[in-house]
C-alpha cells in the first residue's frame, strides 16, 4: 500500500472517491474514460518527479489559487502529495535550509523535476528588480528550468508579463518562455491560473509524460482551446440581442449578455465558463462582470478599457476611441473631396454660367424654329 | 454626307451604322459583375459590421437579431472573398484594361508624364490630362491600396471568425495573424478597414463624377454597360 492511500485515508478520501476524481480529470484532459486507471495509477506512484514552485514578480494570486479551498479535495491532496520541495510562500525551511533542498532536487532529479513558475521575470537593469539569495530571477529561472523536465508557467505574469509588463513596464517583465525559448513551456495563464488546470496538466505530465496537446501561445488546449464566448451561459442572450447597457439596470438584473459593456469572452480562450472557480462555484460572468481576457497574451494593455469593446488609440491627444478616429476618416474624407469639388466649381464657375447661358440659347432657338416651322 | 447618313439610318436593308461604332467595350462583363458584388457586399457588411460592433438596435421586436446579423455578415463576407478572388483572376488573366498589362510601368517615361498630368490635375496645378480608356494612373494607385485593404480585411475577417472553432482548418490557415498581432488589435484594424473604405467610396463617387464630366469618357455608365466613348482621334 503506498503512502498515497494512507494520506487518502487520514483524510477520510474513500477510493472510490478517489478514483471518481481521476476520471473527472481525464473528462477535463478529454481523453478516453479507459484512462482513468492510469491517470490513478500515475498519482500513487511513489517515485514521481518533484516539483520545484519559484516564484517572481507577482502578487501570489496563482499560490492564493494554489491553497484556495475550504476544505482539502482530492485535487489539492494530489498537489500536496507530489513532493512540492521548494516554494517560498507554503514551505516550512527559509533561507540555507530551503535553498540547500532547492539543490539537492536538482542534482537528484536533473532533467525530470517539474519547475513551476509564478510571476514574471524583469529582466530589465540586468535583473535587479528581483533577486533570492542573491541572484537574479533571470539566472535563478535559467539555472532552475533550463535544468527542468518541464516548465509549467502558472498565472498571466509567467506566462506573458501579464500586468508587470502592462505599459510602460518599467521592470522589462517577460515571461518565462521569452527567456528560455528552447525549453518546453506550459503556459497556464489567467489571472489567477485556475488551480483544476495545474492538477489536469501535471496529472498529465505524470501519465504520459509529455506535456498535454497546445495551442500557438504554448496553453494546453484542453483547457484553453474554446472560447469563453463560445461556452457563456449568457450566449443566447448575446445571439438575442439582449445586453445589460447599465450596471444595475433591467438586463443587469435578468442576466443578460455583457458584450456592450465590454466583456472580452468574445476575445479570450479559457476553460471558465465549464470549469469555473472555487470549486466549480462561480466565474466572472456569472458573478455579473464581464470577462477582462487575463488569459490573452498582451493582457493587461490590449484588453483595456474594461468596459469597451475596441481598444484606444494613445497619441492623439487624449486616447481616442476606434469609433472617433473612424469618423474622422471618413469626415476628413468627406472634407477633402468637397473641398476639392467646390475648389473645381469656383475655377470653372465663369465658363460654367457661359456654357449653360448658351445651352438655354440654342434651346430657344429649336424651340423658335419648330415653332416657326409649325407657322 | 448628312443626307447619305439619314439614308442609311432609315433603310433597313443597308447595314446602319451601328452606335457601338462610335464606342469601345472596356470593361467585360466579369468587370462590372464583380464591381457591383462588390458594392453590395460593401453595403451589406459594412451595416451588419457595424451591428456587431455596437448592437444599437432593440432586441424586442427581432428575437436572435445577432444570431441573423452574424450570420448575414458571414455570408456577404464569403462572397466578397469570392468575388475579389475572382476579380484577382481577371487581373491576372483578364482582357488588358482589367489586368496586369495595364500596370502604369514607372520606368516607362510617357506613363509617368501620364501619371504627373493626373497628379497636377487633382491638385489644381494642371488642366489637361491624356485621354485614357482604362483606369488612370493615381485611380490606380487607389485601387491598389483599397484591393490592399480588401486582402487584409478578407484575412483578419476569416481569422476572427475561425476563432469560434481553433481546431478547424480555418483557424490553421488564418490563425497565424495572432501570433503577429494580438486579437484585440486584429479587431480594431478590421472595424477600422470600414471607415477607410468608406473615406474611399466618397473620393470613387467624386473623382468618377468629376471624370464624367471632364473626359466626357462615359466614366459612369460605362460601369453599368461596359462601353466607352471613342476618343482616340
Amino acid at each position: 500500500m503506498s503512502d498515497f492511500r494512507e494520506l487518502l485515508d487520514s483524510h477520510n478520501i474513500t477510493r472510490r472517491s478517489f478514483l471518481k476524481y481521476c476520471s473527472s480529470l481525464g473528462a477535463l484532459l478529454a481523453v478516453p474514460a479507459a484512462m482513468t486507471p492510469k491517470i490513478a495509477a500515475a498519482i500513487e506512484n511513489d517515485n514521481r518527479p518533484p516539483v520545484i514552485w519559484m516564484e517572481f514578480q507577482s502578487c501570489t494570486g496563482d499560490t492564493e489559487s494554489l491553497l484556495r479551498a475550504n476544505r482539502p479535495s482530492v485535487g489539492e491532496l494530489i498537489l500536496d502529495h507530489i513532493s512540492l520541495d521548494y516554494h517560498e510562500t507554503v514551505m516550512a525551511a527559509a533561507g540555507e535550509q530551503a535553498e540547500a533542498s532547492k539543490h539537492a532536487t536538482m542534482e537528484k532529479y536533473k532533467g525530470q523535476y517539474i519547475c513551476i513558475v509564478e510571476g514574471s521575470i524583469p529582466a530589465g537593469a540586468d535583473g535587479v528588480y528581483c533577486t533570492i539569495a542573491g541572484q537574479t530571477a533571470v539566472d535563478i529561472l535559467r539555472k532552475v528550468g533550463g535544468n527542468a523536465g518541464v516548465i509549467i508557467a502558472v498565472g498571466s505574469c509567467s506566462s506573458y508579463g501579464g500586468l508587470p509588463a502592462a505599459y510602460p513596464n518599467p521592470t522589462g517583465a517577460v515571461g518565462v518562455s521569452d527567456l528560455l525559448p528552447n525549453k518546453t513551456v506550459i503556459n497556464l495563464p489567467g489571472c489567477p491560473m485556475n488551480v483544476d488546470n495545474l492538477t489536469g496538466t501535471i496529472v498529465h505530465y505524470l501519465t504520459f509524460g509529455t506535456p498535454p496537446a497546445m495551442d500557438r501561445f504554448g496553453r494546453p488546449k484542453f483547457a484553453y482551446g474554446k472560447r469563453i464566448h463560445d461556452n457563456c451561459e449568457r450566449r443566447g442572450h448575446f445571439d438575442a440581442g439582449q445586453y445589460v447597457e447599465n450596471w444595475g439596470d433591467y438586463g443587469h438584473r435578468q442576466g443578460w449578455c455583457l458584450y456592450k459593456m465590454g466583456c472580452k469572452g468574445p476575445e479570450s480562450f479559457h476553460n471558465c465558463p465549464t470549469l469555473r472557480w472555487n470549486e466549480g462555484l462561480s466565474w466572472p460572468v456569472m458573478a455579473g462582470h464581464g470577462c477582462v481576457g487575463c488569459s490573452e497574451p498582451g493582457f493587461f494593455d490590449t484588453m483595456m478599457p474594461m468596459y469597451q469593446r475596441l481598444p484606444n488609440v494613445p497619441g492623439f491627444g487624449v486616447e481616442a476611441s476606434a469609433l472617433k478616429i473612424g469618423a474622422a476618416i471618413v469626415g476628413t474624407s468627406a472634407a477633402i473631396f468637397g473641398a476639392h469639388g467646390a475648389v473645381t466649381l469656383a475655377r470653372n464657375w465663369k465658363q460654367v454660367r457661359e456654357a449653360k447661358e448658351e445651352t438655354r440659347e440654342e434651346i430657344q432657338q429649336t424651340i423658335d424654329a419648330d415653332s416657326d416651322a409649325d407657322k | 454626307m448628312a443626307e447619305s447618313t439619314n439614308a442609311t439610318l432609315t433603310t433597313p436593308e443597308q447595314p446602319a451604322e451601328c452606335a457601338a461604332r462610335r464606342f469601345l467595350y472596356i470593361w467585360e462583363g466579369p468587370v462590372r459583375i464583380i464591381h457591383w458584388v462588390n458594392f453590395f457586399c460593401i453595403i451589406v457588411l459594412s451595416v451588419t459590421g457595424y451591428f456587431i460592433h455596437d448592437p444599437f438596435m432593440s432586441a424586442a421586436q427581432h428575437p436572435y437579431i445577432m444570431g441573423h446579423m452574424r450570420h448575414i455578415h458571414y455570408v456577404a463576407g464569403v462572397l466578397f472573398a469570392v468575388s475579389i478572388l475572382a476579380r484577382l483572376y481577371w487581373f491576372l488573366g483578364g482582357s488588358y484594361y482589367a489586368s496586369w498589362r495595364a500596370i502604369p510601368n514607372p520606368f516607362n517615361r510617357k506613363d509617368r508624364e501620364t501619371f504627373w498630368a493626373y497628379f497636377r490635375f487633382y491638385i489644381f496645378l494642371g488642366q489637361k490630362t491624356p485621354h485614357l480608356l482604362g483606369h488612370n494612373p493615381v485611380a490606380f494607385c487607389a485601387y491598389t491600396l483599397l484591393f490592399l485593404l480588401f486582402f487584409l480585411q478578407i484575412l483578419t475577417g476569416f481569422a476572427l471568425w475561425a476563432q469560434a472553432d481553433p481546431g478547424s482548418t480555418l483557424y490553421a490557415v488564418t490563425g497565424w495573424v495572432f501570433g503577429l498581432v494580438s486579437n484585440q488589435w486584429v479587431r480594431w484594424f478590421h472595424f477600422m478597414v470600414m471607415f477607410l473604405v468608406a473615406g474611399f467610396v466618397i473620393n470613387h463617387l467624386y473623382s468618377v463624377v468629376l471624370f464624367d464630366f471632364k473626359t466626357k469618357s462615359g466614366e459612369i455608365s460605362s460601369i453599368f454597360s461596359g462601353w466607352k466613348p471613342d476618343h482616340r482621334d
